[in-house]
């Protein structure tokens, strides 16, 4: 079982499907002899060339939309987003275009595109190139949207978004990159659509995605030294979602706290609440609890960004309310 | 299939009851609405009515408390099998002959109610998960001042907390709630069913017990421990006292002329009659002792019903003269005898204990002077009223003998400021001493 880091296994899902397949291919801006802003595609142009290693002009409206275009043609195309803030440049090609397309042919035609893109705060990108927008996407039907925490997970959840007939939005995350982790020797793929426990327990659950997932687990072994056991639940595909299985888990610990590093309102913790309040409405002990990034545009300097994002110690407070200490 | 008798819930607040017999044997028919067991409350004792026509097949719970909602007899057609096994009747029984053992009790609760089923293991894990959330949260949340009961008669609790109570059949409004701002969760609800710890060691090891005698030790009644904890409960309130001494001359003198007055068939109205009918007209004058204090409220009425504290076999109970404020002397005389006669058998329906808005204790007749009340809450005031004796008192310079009689307020001071005690105390003392003044 090799190690590999969340960017190693990034390129190792696309280097595997493109060596298996092709229809499979990846464009994007500076992904070719740069090997994209970070590293992720690095070594790729050598090994696939320049048709299937493109590089794009700066239009993320052009860049989504070849790759609709592709994709309607039979095509597998993969392409990438420097930074999600810039998904708002291309928001007509996916919420219109991409994500439309399938059901107003009556499935004549699919869009089988993958976005990859990666965003995120902790190192000071400023407030254009630092947010977490996944959010917007999981309230358009017709598309999927994918955020994995693990390099197992990232690689197996590529490796299916790829494979997937539908238009997939693949959130990464900056600070996520060179964390490692053990992966299987083969590349497996993970379904769509179905969360992963990632820590067991008993008193509380928290549904986390993207880096908050490794900021719950570290707030998860803090809490235990203080008598409280606590669940981690990473939903890693946000739509479709795995309502099943965080269901399961609330109902089990009675109490349940969300994480995600965009900002709190409006975010995908609000929908796990109303999923959760839902589905486990006489199973709840206490008020579901939000964490979340501040109201705010993100700061350039660095004691002001980490002030807006939220931390393992966010996480632990939102525990400790939920089994009434604080 | 046999009907199961479950131990009704007969009134807000009521949590176990105690089967003091069965009216009806093992065997025997049974119709709808004819009487099947008699049943002491932390108020009252009654006759409970059975809801199904049949055979009472078994009876589970003989005698004994029994929380609200468990299974304690089966209806059904003769012959019929009761249901048995891994089933909830078993379970009780086995509750009920261990009725002493809390341990067992508790488990009894926590079985799942299909067992093998998936669930179960889930609920186990969950228990487990409550019990330690449950610690950590008393631990840290021992004293939350803030009451789960709101005015408007809403109890926070936890959506958890809520199921669980409904399951075990507990009134959530009875809980104290540890969680945040009070709210009751789910291991308030888990201590409130487990059973009561043993009794404490006996007294007996203490020094000095009677010669020739033991110690005696008593089970705490239902209806004991709700005077415990509501007494301790109102312990905690920051109260007031305002004390008056009443020349009773004229009241006497009323009385007096009531009876000569009396019909037959006619009750005798005892000086304590006419004290409810001039505290009624004192209440309906002074709304702001005429009140409950609830916490986040204070809610006023505007009539006035007179609860009177009664000692009854048992223990202490409160049956009300509702309305007191517009009932003549001979109608409250009338309503109160008649209550206080089934308080002393111990008859008292639910309805004669609710609503009071007042309460008044009188210790005359046992010669006390002079004595403090506990409040009842969450009314936000109780008189209590001592004997009425001859004492010298100077009337223009001179001194004479008149029966006075002496009271004492405990006001809420929550809810009543010390003047407004003072007025309504001073109406009572102008209106006995003057009782037309009541009309």
């Amino acid at each position: 079982m090799p190690e590999l880091t969340y960017r190693e296994a990034v390129r190792d899902a696309l280097s595997s499907a493109m060596r298996t397949d092709d229809d499979v291919f990846i464009m994007g801006e500076d992904i070719a002899e740069m090997g994209g802003s970070m590293g992720v595609t690095q070594g790729m142009l050598a090994e696939f060339g320049s048709e299937r290693v493109r590089n794009t002009p700066i239009s993320e409206m052009a860049i989504v939309g070849t790759g609709i275009g592709a994709a309607m043609q039979g095509m597998r195309p993969v392409v990438e987003i420097m930074y999600q803030d810039f998904l708002t440049l291309s928001m007509e090609q996916l919420v219109n275009q991409a994500a439309k397309h399938r059901t107003m042919s009556g499935g004549q035609v699919k869009v089988p595109l993958t976005i990859r893109t990666q965003g995120g705060a902790g190192w000071s990108p400023g407030a254009q190139h630092a947010q977490q927008l996944e959010s917007w996407f999981v309230h358009v039907p017709g598309l999927k949207v994918v955020y994995p925490s693990t390099p197992e997970d990232v690689r197996g959840l590529l490796w299916s978004s790829i494979y997937d007939d539908n238009t997939v939005i693949f959130f990464e995350h900056r600070l996520l990159y060179p964390l490692k982790g053990m992966v299987p020797d083969e590349i497996e793929p993970i379904e769509l659509g179905k969360a992963r426990v990632m820590r067991g327990g008993s008193d509380v659950t928290v549904v986390a995605i993207g880096r908050m997932v490794p900021e719950a687990l570290q707030a998860a072994d803090d809490a235990e030294k203080e008598g409280i056991s606590v669940e981690v639940v990473d939903p890693r595909t946000l739509l479709p979602l795995d309502e099943e299985t965080i269901i399961a888990s609330v109902k089990k610990t009675t109490r349940c706290v969300t994480a995600h590093e965009a900002v709190t309102r409006g975010g995908f913790g609000a929908e796990l609440a109303a999923v959760v309040q839902q589905g486990a409405f006489d199973y709840l002990d206490a008020p579901i609890e939000r964490v979340g990034a501040k109201f705010a545009p993100l700061a350039f300097a660095p004691a002001m960004e980490q002030w807006v994002v939220p931390h393992a110690a966010d996480v632990l407070e939102a525990i400790k309310r939920t089994v009434a200490r604080s | 299939m046999a009907t199961e008798v479950k131990l009704p819930r007969l009134g807000q607040g009521m949590e176990s009851g105690t089967i003091v017999k069965w009216l009806k044997g093992e065997g025997e028919p049974v119709k709808k609405r004819e009487p099947l067991y008699e049943l002491d409350t932390d108020k009252v004792t009654q006759e409970v009515e059975a809801e199904a026509d049949g055979v009472l097949l078994k009876i589970v719970v003989d005698s004994g408390e029994v929380e609200v909602g468990r299974t304690i007899a089966f209806i059904g057609s003769e012959g019929e099998d009761v249901p048995s096994g891994n089933g909830k009747p078993a379970e009780t029984q086995e509750e009920t002959e261990g009725a002493a053992e809390p341990e067992d009790a508790a488990e009894a609760e926590d079985e799942p109610e299909e067992e093998g089923s998936p669930a179960e293991q889930m609920d186990d894990e969950r228990e487990r998960g409550r019990q330690a959330a449950a610690a950590t949260a008393e631990a840290a949340t021992a004293a939350v001042a803030d009451a789960p009961v709101r005015p408007d008669g809403r109890v926070k609790a936890s959506p958890l907390a809520r199921r669980l109570a409904r399951e075990k059949g507990i009134d959530i409004t009875q809980l104290q709630g540890s969680g945040p701002e009070g709210r009751i969760v789910a291991g308030d609800v888990e201590r409130g069913t487990v059973a009561e710890p043993k009794a404490a060691p006996a007294v007996a090891l203490a020094a000095g017990a009677a010669p020739g005698g033991e110690v005696q030790e008593i089970e705490l009644s239902s209806t004991r421990k709700t005077i415990a904890r509501r007494l301790t409960e109102a312990w905690q309130a920051p109260v007031f006292q305002l004390t008056v001494s009443v020349d009773m001359t004229r009241a006497l003198e009323l009385r007096e002329r009531l009876v000569a007055r009396l019909q037959e068939g006619e009750t005798k109205p005892t000086v304590g009659d006419l004290l409810t009918k001039v505290c009624a007209a004192a209440l309906v004058r002074h709304p702001s002792v005429n009140a409950h204090f609830t916490g986040e409220k204070i809610l006023r009425f505007p009539y006035a019903h007179v609860g009177i504290a009664v000692a009854a076999p048992n223990g202490l109970v409160v049956p009300v003269i509702r309305d007191a404020d517009r009932r003549t002397i001979q109608e409250i005389a009338a309503a109160r005898a008649e209550m206080v006669g089934r308080a002393r058998e111990g008859k008292l329906q639910r309805v004669d204990l609710a609503d009071g808005t007042f309460t008044i204790s009188n210790l005359g007749m046992f010669g006390i002077e002079q004595f403090i009340a506990v409040l009842n809450p969450p009314q936000a005031a109780i008189l209590a009223v001592g004997s009425t004796e001859e004492k010298p008192v100077v009337r223009a310079g001179q001194i004479e003998v008149r029966p006075l009689m002496t009271t004492t307020i405990t006001c809420d001071h929550r809810a009543i400021d010390g003047a407004d005690g003072a007025e309504f105390l001073r109406t009572i003392k102008e209106l006995l001493e003057e009782p037309a003044l009541a009309l």
